[in-house]
């Protein structure tokens, strides 16, 4: 089971319509994918039309009265699960804080899924946080969006800053650019500066209209626009992502 | 999630049931869809034995091919693919493939049978037109069937995860308003049924009971006429190639033939035993090539794996080599199977089994109860087999292994052929401690045929001027690894054969085949 966090301490940023249609894809070769919203916004949640609402909420999983298993929701879509957000999760930083090895506690709610996916793919919320750190903690691969501005490459450099500090391997973080508008001056340039100490995927996400359509149709792209040039790149991505983890193609 | 089944009967009709439940649940998405299914399984049927379905669904605008446990129905995967898969390597999901690979080994999957799908699909949503169930009613042809031999129809209901209140008042309604009854048969097993196929591997059941009171001639029949029956079974799989077993156990079957033919004494006339050891023989010859090149393509990973990554690529001419002369062989092996001189032996050979006795001084075993004939042969096999693994010394030349390794397939062969007449755990016992010697002295034939072989084969594509030096260096790599393993497989041969004919074994043996006097020369 690979686990893969979408992360980015900006929001907006394309987090959860990355999560939603690379699941979505991954499940679509066969491979039993799992999505964990874990934003409190519920946005991927609203994706896949399922309430996000989780018995005895984040509480109720990391303390053991519920199981994460118990909680799993199916999608519309062959092979894809999903486990909601639930407003709670706004205080988990909190009831983290009262565990030993409070940074790890994502990873072991996660362990017993581990025959049962091919794929978890953790949603992410926006901030430098407890939850944050599990996530960074629980992840083979943490994938970070990033718009080709100056001021999200500074958001990019405090991401690595902050993973270094709590100790995180910097092969785990594939940076890739999102919301790319090339008739932008500025993204043109920054798409043709090379990354530097991180590893950045080739493939960058277009800003196109079917991406915000999806909270309209409240399915992933290529449900919907499977021709669309976006979905072409989510493609795209979802293969030079695969090829990275360097795994046997839609399995492990 | 293991779906529920119900079956419909003829007499209600699939698209009434589809209504009430439409009406029934007015928020609901609806789609109709006709799927062509293909269900595949090995020659030997190992899908159905370890209890697993698979197969394809073809619906025009997708293929995918579905993995299923039979006994729960509970779809363990399904995966688009733009092909049919043959081999389990063809399959692109890494634990799909890694379960597949575990049942099938080197098998090929073909087609066990096939059915057209008419699918009325009903997804049951809620007010986020999210799907909460679904449902498909389905009816089936079966392409070759006429209207009596229909199969009915059944509803299939398929639980979201997440949704189990859902499932249970949909559940009630059809058990208890629709009145359908839950059926466990798996959907293939209800079609092999129509079409009159049996699930079960066309190999020699060796554990089968030959009766006490059969003479020899009788019980020679029975296995005989079995191991035909083999052959004949794989011969259309060889001839088109289908997959490396069907030789294989095609071959089997023939070595186990000539195996019994020489080994039963004065049961055949001699002018007729002499014809078919030497047709037999020949059945053997002509195989031969085909089958040994298949060993090689089969180890042929293992070759490379032999060889450091920077040599493998050099390996390549030899893969290529191999292939061209296995199409070469595999042409000659078919005309083989096509010739009068073929037709004419299993002609004859089956006519010879439907004999009912043989009245001539030439074959007076015939006559004699099998039990007394198979336990005096074994009994003289056994003593040939202590005699010869005693006599072998580490300076032995590798042909006393060989010999010895003959004689030990012979003795193999008439204690399986023959278990039924002996208490069957101590049977057990024994063929097991002998397959161990056995795998020994196999091991160490393929190494030493193997360096001969390849040796041979470098040779060969430097005579067809189709080979560089790189090639030939990396062949010679192989050939020093194969010279290192055939040395510590002969070292080994001695403690094997200690446990083989330890006291204790020979005691077992005694003891199983009631000879306690008769064993001279044994080492205990």
């Amino acid at each position: 089971m690979k686990i893969i966090a979408c992360y980015n301490i900006k929001g907006g940023i394309g987090k959860t319509a990355t999560t939603v249609n690379l699941a979505y894809l991954a499940s679509q070769e066969g491979a039993k994918t799992l999505v964990w919203d874990l934003d409190p916004q519920g946005a991927a949640s609203f994706y896949f039309r399922i309430k996000p609402k989780v018995k005895k909420g984040g509480k109720g999983l990391l303390t053991g009265k519920k199981e994460l298993d118990d909680v799993i929701k199916g999608t519309d879509f062959e092979n894809l699960d999903l486990v909601p957000a639930d407003f709670s999760y706004r205080n988990l930083d909190l009831e983290l804080d009262d565990f030993k090895n409070a940074d790890k506690q994502i990873r072991k709610l996660l362990k017993p899924l581990r025959q049962e996916y091919d794929y978890v793919f953790l949603d992410c919320p926006p901030s430098v946080s407890l939850v944050s750190e599990n996530i960074l903690v629980a992840a083979d691969i943490i994938m970070v969006p990033t718009i080709p501005t100056t001021l999200s490459l500074r958001t990019l450099d405090q991401i690595i800053e902050f993973c270094k500090k709590i100790g995180i391997a910097q092969s785990k973080i594939l940076m890739f650019f999102s919301m790319v508008d090339i008739r932008k001056k500025l993204h043109k340039e920054i798409l043709e500066i090379p990354a530097k100490n991180i590893k950045a995927l080739k493939t960058s996400i277009p800003y196109a209209s079917d991406v915000e359509k999806m909270g309209l149709h409240r399915q992933p792209a290529p449900v919907f626009a499977s021709q669309s040039r976006s979905v072409k790149a989510y493609q795209a991505l979802w293969h030079e992502t695969k090829r990275y983890m360097a795994e046997d193609v839609r399995g492990e | 999630m293991r779906r529920i089944q119900f079956a419909i009967k003829h007499n209600i009709g699939t698209k009434y049931i589809f209504e009430l439940l439409a009406k029934e649940y007015p928020r609901n998405e609806k789609h109709q869809v006709r799927i062509h299914r293909q269900y595949l399984d090995s020659f030997d049927w190992r899908m159905h034995q370890n209890s697993y379905v698979c197969g394809t669904d073809d619906n025009d605008a997708v293929k995918n091919f579905f993995l299923e446990k039979s006994e729960t129905g509970e779809c363990v995967y399904t995966l688009p693919l733009s092909e049919t898969p043959k081999f389990s390597q063809d399959i692109p999901h890494a634990k799909c493939r890694r379960l597949l690979e575990g049942i099938l080994e080197i098998r090929a999957l073909i087609g066990a049978a096939s059915v057209t799908i008419r699918q009325r699909q009903l997804l049951i949503l809620d007010n986020q037109h999210k799907t909460l169930i679904r449902l498909h009613v389905e009816s089936y042809t079966i392409p070759g069937c006429t209207g009596l031999q229909a199969i009915p129809g059944r509803l299939m209901v398929f639980p979201v995860r997440g949704y189990k209140k859902v499932l249970h008042g949909v559940v009630q309604y059809i058990s208890e308003q629709l009145r359908l009854s839950p059926v466990e048969t798996n959907l293939l097993d209800e079609i092999l049924v129509v079409i009159g196929k049996v699930p079960a591997p066309a190999a020699l059941d060796v554990t089968k009971k030959l009766s006490g009171s059969l003479n020899t001639w009788q019980a020679a029949q029975i296995l005989f006429s079995d191991l035909l029956n083999v052959m004949q079974a794989n011969e259309q799989g060889l001839r088109d190639a289908i997959d490396t077993e069907f030789l294989h156990d095609y071959r089997v079957a023939l070595r186990r033939t000539r195996s019994l033919l020489t080994q039963i004494k004065h049961l055949f006339p001699s002018k007729e035993l002499e014809y078919f050891k030497q047709e037999f023989y020949w059945l053997g010859l002509i195989t031969s090539p085909t089958r040994d090149l298949d060993v090689y393509l089969l180890k042929f990973d293992n070759y490379d794996k032999v060889l450091p990554v920077a040599l493998r690529d050099d390996l390549v001419p030899f893969r290529q080599f191999l292939r061209r002369h296995w199409k070469a062989e595999h042409t000659r092996l078919c005309e083989a199977l096509n010739s009068k001189r073929y037709r004419k032996l299993i002609r004859e050979w089956k006519r010879i089994l439907q004999r009912r006795s043989i009245q001539s001084p030439q074959t007076f075993n015939a006559k004699n109860p099998a039990k007394q004939v198979a336990n005096q042969r074994i009994l003289k096999l056994y003593r040939k087999v202590l005699k010869e693994g005693g006599a072998i010394a580490p300076e032995s030349p590798d042909e006393d292994l060989h010999e010895l390794r003959k004689t030990c397939k012979k003795f193999r062969y008439l204690m399986e052929f023959f278990q039924s007449y002996y208490p069957s755990d101590q049977i057990k016992r024994l063929i097991k401690n002998l397959k161990m010697l056995q795998d020994n002295l196999g091991d160490f034939q393929d190494l030493c045929v193997q360096t001969q072989q390849l040796s041979d084969f470098a040779q060969q594509m430097q005579d067809e001027g189709l080979v560089d030096t790189k090639t030939i260096m990396a062949m010679g790599v192989l050939v020093q690894n194969l010279v290192t393993r055939k040395e510590t497989v002969r070292r080994h041969f001695s403690e094997r054969f200690k446990e083989f004919s330890s006291a204790e074994r020979v005691m077992e043996f005694k003891t199983a085949f009631s000879c306690a006097n008769t064993l001279e020369g044994a080492p205990a």
